[in-house]
């Protein structure tokens, strides 16, 4: 298995920020019948998620989420020499939304930065990345930031997808440190199902695609431009792929279930949750839930779910995590690292959207009436 | 599996009392078979046949007995 390992890099610390703005799945009956968004409820176990305000974008949440990692852990902000930003949901066309993030984040340029369009798999591919720059670099510090706010690309009238989604960001800090608990890394991937889940128009393969919607063959509208998600295929994926990447990543660590204080698992929807319990014979309690709350957050499950589980806990004390991203991509991964409590923050919420003035600076009638702090 | 076993397998999946399913039962008529009921059915295949179902054969499946002749 093409597994990745680093030595003498800890985790540092883990926090995440959802938008202010909770719904209640329950605010969906009026629009598709109790019984539609029950069912929904039993199947997926979502009750209630954030969404992002017009405007408050992927990269809010992730900043959101590292400036208050970094200001707790007073970390001397000259000393991260490497930034990786993941999101899905870039703040423009051109340029990647890393460079915005450094300007916020008041990084020097002597800081590596670069943005990584990937989803649910995207903290262990994220972990890697900055793990590997850092292990190849003279800097001491590495900063992972993550951001996604999916409901921008969901159809109201898709019941599939309408209220599956939650929006956040998260961050984590990647620190030099002789002697830490070895961070592994295993990365799959499987480009023959590029295409089971996958916003088919906005890119340059289809230009100029109507915005007109249409009805799929599962009977749900969306547009072009909006997610559309074989489940059937995602499902299959994640009942036949998952569990046996996971064993293998314990087998090849010489591991067990027992040797995990914590299952982070990407917050997929419930039943897949309790499929992955049952197939990897994880014990419940081990495996924290926060998809009832924040909904499919993506790339952030992993993180989010470390801060609702840990975050308020006063004590320290090492924990150590077995995470597993899943989805999009497709794409996989999974990893394995010890974090402490006092480490992972609790979870923020933020109203805050960044004023660019771009617009008013380039467009001549620009119409900045949206734009506000 | 007899096709009585078989049935009754497909009984638990969508969640109907014993005897509630028969082979030339139209699957749209039926209330339960919902995105939820598709997904334990693909449970049940891998779980107990080792057997991947795509889904092509789950929209495939007109009537009960669609299902029961691919259940060895």
């Amino acid at each position: 298995m093409p597994d990745f390992r680093f030595e003498n890099i800890s985790v540092s610390g883990i926090s995440t920020a959802v938008p202010s703005l909770r719904v209640d799945v329950d605010s969906f009956k009026a629009h598709f019948g109790d019984e539609a968004v029950e069912k929904f409820k039993s199947a997926t176990g979502i009750h209630s998620f954030h969404k992002a305000l017009d405007g408050q974008t992927a990269s809010d949440l992730g900043f959101a989420a590292a400036e208050h990692l970094l200001t707790e852990k007073k970390i001397n902000r000259g000393e991260i020499g490497i930034l990786v930003f993941v999101t899905q949901s870039p703040d423009y066309g051109r340029p990647n939304t890393a460079g915005v993030l450094q300007k916020r984040l008041s990084l020097s340029q002597d800081c590596a930065c670069f943005e990584v369009n990937l989803g649910c798999s995207g903290f262990i591919y994220g972990l890697e990345m900055a793990c590997a720059m850092l292990n190849a670099s003279s800097s001491g510090k590495a900063l992972l930031v993550l951001g996604e706010t999916a409901t921008k690309v969901t159809h109201p009238n898709d019941r599939s997808t309408a209220m599956l989604y939650g929006d956040s960001g998260a961050a984590a800090l990647l620190e030099k440190r002789p002697g830490a608990t070895e961070i592994i890394c295993d990365l799959k991937s499987d480009g023959d199902r590029f295409d089971a889940i996958i916003v088919p128009a906005g890119g340059f393969r289809h230009p100029g695609m109507t915005r007109d919607s249409y009805i799929g063959k599962d009977g749900n509208e969306r547009t072009l431009y909006d997610v559309c998600m074989d489940g059937t295929a995602v499902f299959t994926f994640t009942i036949s792929d998952i569990p046996p990447a996971i064993k293998d990543f314990l087998a090849a660590t010489q591991t067990t279930v027992e040797d995990y204080d914590c299952f982070s698992m990407h917050q997929a929807n419930l039943f897949i949750l309790k499929q992955l319990v049952k197939r990897v014979k994880i014990p419940q309690e081990k495996m924290p839930i926060t998809i009832d709350r924040y909904g499919n957050t993506g790339a952030m499950s992993v993180p989010l779910t470390l801060c609702d589980r840990y975050g308020s806990d006063a004590e320290a004390g090492a924990v150590k995590v077995l995470a597993c991203g899943f989805g999009i991509g497709l794409s996989w991964g999974t990893a394995s690292f010890t974090i402490d409590r006092k480490d992972i923050l609790p979870i923020t919420c933020t109203d805050s959207r960044y004023n660019d003035g771009i617009i008013n600076k380039i467009f001549p009638d620009g119409d900045t009436d949206k734009e506000e702090q | 599996m007899t096709k009585e076993e078989k049935l009754a397998k497909l009984e638990e999946v969508f969640d109907l009392d014993a005897g509630a399913l028969k082979e030339d039962m139209e699957l749209d008529n039926v209330d339960a078979w919902d995105s939820m009921t598709k997904l334990s059915l693909i449970v049940l295949f891998d779980d107990e046949f080792g057997k991947k179902l795509s889904g092509d054969q789950l929209n495939s499946f007109g009537k009960v007995s669609d299902i029961l002749a691919l259940m060895p």
